[in-house]
């Protein structure tokens, strides 16, 4: 009896164990999937709401009403182009776009956030409710101009494409588009069925192979893993051959011996698909992994596609290829600008934030936001050596058309390949920043399927330099 | 008087609770009928405070109970009855009807613990009329989401698992404390086959837990128990390869928002429940619980958390925490091993369906369809539930009544020596 007594209170305190187990898990996917479940789209309790409450503004950086409600209806800015631009940032009132802040914000947008007492006193005074206005990091003006340079240049006029502006000290989102877009005032069904997609945010929602943008990160893996890699000479010779299929570089070009910095600076395959050979999927995957491939991102502010470093199907080519960005990577053009931002930022990766502030009708702050580390993606000595890169390639390498005069640019170029559809596809990439404390901006450009013989360095390039050189007339942050 | 009163107060805390608990449910009542100025929610406003009254207050004259456990366990029938008026009264009636039907229940229970000092014959008898009545649903039962664990008498759904749980209690407990291992293994698998059967595995998985945890401690054979332990970890993998609705369940468990319109489409609106709640809740009657698929029954974990908020999850979970302390306590306080089991047997099944149970709705575990015990709505669940309760308080006024015994003879003891 004596030894069944003390069993009972082992038993008793398994279950206890297990109650605390679903207290713990609960609290935990509450406190951390909470906002995803609860604004799905789903969700009935919103739509219910959106009949009861008057929807806050949503405003920019500079205090642009993107959003707001007339005789209750969603009302987005006047100037047609001006709307389209943030629409995929912003959503729509039908929300045809996933996650934008119409959806994703809900519970500030829909007053879900508002305190018992003024809840109380409004029903009381017999007013009809008003949910909080949210206040965005963004600067709508620039997502604006940004969708006017893609039109600017022949090569990009027209095209599809993303590209994100965020300041790398901060994680703040400065701009982000995705073309094509659409008129939130005027959805037509004939905007359903365009077979461009555009409700699709190219930023955040699609993922890309990053192409060559990718070998600054076969660069750190490198400076990590092979002993005085800096100090070496590696030969091109045009072509590498690995199991019987030969990796060329961009235009059939033969560099010869070339330094790692001189094969970051043009972008040479053959020294690249011959490192990551010599590193090993293993290696190279931590780095990438350490830059937040494979992670499940759950930022707080957006909702972003997960970056993939393949784990199946990894042959000698396949691994080779991987080095140069190519293989079954994938990362969205954020996540790209994200890796740029570590760089600039010293190996500190901030996680993006999208709100500055939130307020109540009344004008009262109802919540303010601090930005915060995403990870350190890698060594702040790494981080210096890919800045003086990258600084080669925007000064004299396949960048040198992001270059803007009076402003230190660093980046990278990329053209990458993928032939998921059947038909092959060529994306320019350039991702890159401007070295300047007081202009801490990092800069990620992709526009899709470009002409034959071009590259990141003549299509996406130009933009990231209209961006830099609109960044630089800006007032600092 | 006053300070009698005062004193009173402070040494029984089951007291101050249960009005606290009436006070509770009356102004709850009183809110839903401000709304509407249905006369169904004032009838309810005065009878569940009335018969939280009566089994919390007036039971204890009877014999001596545990009180603070009669609280806990009346509160969680009357949460029952107060959301599910919130969400659909016609279900609140039958529910406070139940509940009703429970207490009697329960005090036959208590009695049954009381009185019967032989168990043989009723142990003996129960064996087969147990399996009996396992086996019926599978002769004429309807099946529901799967599982074919119901049958009707007349108009009246039966799930004669809720019922077989008690002898199954009974009998294991009788010849574990006896130390025979055939009757009880025998019986305890046939049941487990039956329920496979019926593919009702979230009460299979009940009745195994709790039969593999009264061996334990009634042997304390850890090798054993630890072939129990992967015996039952076999018959799952056997059952998932087995089972095509067990894979499914296991597939929507792991990633229901792939297909949240059809397959995942109950965790999906539960967890958007539980989510769209927050801490504070969208307060009692609003929000639309209803659109919870079986929100009355599997879910209503989910309505609580949506209408009063996770604080208020958390505090019925520690209420079954509460419970599961007052019934380990009252089996290791028992005097005979065959009480103890019993004891501790009812304390397991209560706080083991309850893990399977909310663990499901929050997603922890995958989901499988049991009730959750006093609180869903479901005549045979109730009922059984409010019975281990009654087994539970036998026990524990078994013990009371020998504790006073103990004392008394102390006393004649002390008086004697005094002589």
């Amino acid at each position: 009896m004596k030894q069944q007594r003390y069993l009972f209170k082992i038993l008793a305190l398994i279950m206890f164990g297990l109650f605390l187990l679903l207290a713990v898990y609960g609290g935990y996917s509450i406190s951390t999937y909470g906002n995803r479940w609860f604004s799905f789209s789903r969700n009935p309790r919103v739509r219910a709401q959106k009949q009861t409450v008057i929807a806050g503004d949503i405003l920019d950086r500079n205090g642009i009403v993107l959003a707001t409600t007339v005789d209750g209806q969603r009302v987005y800015q006047q100037n047609e182009e001006s709307r389209r631009a943030v629409v995929h940032l912003l959503g729509d009132s039908q929300g045809q776009v996933s996650n934008g802040v119409e959806t994703f914000q809900t519970s500030y947008l829909y007053g879900f956030q508002t305190p018992l007492g003024e809840r109380v006193s409004t029903l009381l005074a017999g007013e009809t409710r008003r949910g909080d206005n949210v206040t965005l990091t963004i600067d709508s003006q620039l997502c604006t101009e940004i969708v006017r340079f893609f039109d600017r240049h022949s090569l990009t006029r027209g095209k599809r494409g993303a590209a994100v502006v965020m300041n790398y000290k901060t994680g703040e989102l400065i701009a982000s588009i995705s073309l094509p877009n659409f008129d939130p005032m005027n959805i037509t069904e004939a905007t359903k069925a365009d077979a461009g997609q555009p409700f699709w945010n190219r930023a955040t929602q699609s993922v890309y192979p990053p192409g060559s943008s990718f070998k600054i990160i076969t660069t750190v893996s490198a400076l990590d893993n092979i002993p005085s890699v800096t100090g070496q000479e590696i030969a091109c010779t045009g072509g590498l051959t690995v199991m019987n299929q030969t990796i060329h570089d961009y235009g059939g070009a033969i560099h010869e011996k070339l330094t790692l910095r001189e094969a970051f600076k043009k972008s040479c395959n053959n020294v690249y698909a011959y490192i990551a050979q010599t590193l090993g999927d293993e290696k190279l995957r931590k780095t990438a992994e350490s830059f937040g491939f494979n992670d499940n991102f759950l930022f707080r502010d957006l909702v972003v596609e997960n970056s993939t470093y393949p784990t199946t199907n990894r042959n000698e080519f396949e691994i080779a290829t991987t080095g140069i960005g190519q293989s079954a990577l994938t990362a969205t053009p954020m996540h790209m600008c994200m890796v740029a931002a570590a760089i600039a930022n010293d190996g500190v990766m901030m996680e993006p934030r999208l709100l500055m502030n939130v307020q109540s009708a009344a004008g009262s702050t109802r919540a303010t936001f601090q930005s915060k580390v995403y990870r350190t993606a890698l060594s702040a000595e790494n981080a210096a050596t890919l800045q003086s890169y990258m600084r080669d390639v925007v000064k004299s390498g396949t960048g040198t058309s992001a270059a803007v005069p009076g402003l230190a640019i660093c980046g990278k170029t990329g053209s990458a390949e993928s032939s998921l559809s059947g038909s092959a596809m060529t994306y320019g990439w350039f991702i890159g920043y401007i070295e300047n404390d007081d202009l801490p901006y990092a800069v990620s450009v992709l526009v899709e399927s470009i002409e034959d013989g071009e590259g990141g360095g003549s299509t996406a390039a130009p933009i990231a330099a209209d961006i830099f050189t609109y960044l630089k007339g800006a007032p600092s942050p | 008087m006053k300070n009698n009163e005062k004193r009173s107060l402070r040494r029984d805390p089951g007291r101050l609770l249960s009005s606290t608990v009436m006070l509770f449910f009356f102004s709850a009542f009183l809110l839903l009928f401000l709304k509407d100025y249905a006369w169904q929610a004032a009838a309810l406003a005065v009878a569940v405070p009335a018969m939280i009254w009566l089994g919390v207050n007036l039971l204890p004259r009877l014999f001596p109970a545990d009180k603070l456990l009669l609280s806990l366990t009346n509160f969680l029938c009357a949460l029952g009855v107060l959301v599910l008026y919130a969400t659909n009264p016609d279900y609140a009636y039958q529910q406070a009807t139940y509940y009703g039907v429970g207490l009697v229940a329960m005090v036959v229970c208590i009695y049954l613990v009381r009185i019967i000092k032989h168990w043989k014959l009723p142990v003996l008898l129960l064996m087969p009329v147990s399996l009996a009545l396992l086996a019926l649903p599978l002769l004429i039962g309807r099946e529901t989401n799967g599982a074919k664990n119901w049958f009707y008498v007349g108009s009246l759904s039966v799930q004669p698992s809720e019922i077989v749980k008690l002898s199954l209690l009974l009998i294991i407990s009788y010849f574990m404390s006896r130390r025979r291992l055939l009757p009880w293994l025998i019986f305890a698998v046939g049941c487990l086959g039956l329920l496979m059967l019926q593919k009702d595995l979230g009460t299979a998985l009940m009745y195994y837990g709790v039969t593999l945890m009264l061996f334990y401690a009634s042997s304390n054979n850890l090798l054993l128990t630890g072939v129990g332990l992967a015996g039952g970890a076999g018959a799952a993998v056997l059952g998932y390869k087995m089972f095509a609705h067990v894979k499914k369940r296991v597939a929507i468990w792991q990633n229901p928002w792939s297909d949240y319109d059809n397959a995942g489409y109950q965790i999906v609106q539960s967890l958007m429940a539980i989510a769209s709640g927050g801490i504070f809740g969208m307060g009692l009657g609003l929000g639309y619980p209803q659109t919870i698929p079986v929100y009355h029954t599997d879910f209503i974990f989910s309505v609580i958390c949506e209408q009063f908020g996770v604080i208020f999850g958390l505090c019925v979970l520690l209420m079954y925490v509460a419970i599961i302390w007052r019934g380990a306590t009252t089996a290791m306080a028992a005097r005979t091993s065959f009480h103890g089991l019993l004891a501790m047997g009812a304390t397991l099944m209560i706080g083991l369906q309850t893990f399977v149970i909310i663990g499901g709705v929050i997603k922890l575990i995958p989901l499988t369809g049991v009730t959750m015990p006093f609180v869903s709505y479901g005549g045979t669940s109730l009922v059984s539930s409010m019975c281990l309760v009654g087994l539970l308080q036998g026990v524990a006024s078994l013990n009371e009544d020998d504790l006073n015994e103990d004392t008394r003879l102390a006393m004649l003891g002390s008086q004697e020596g005094m002589q």
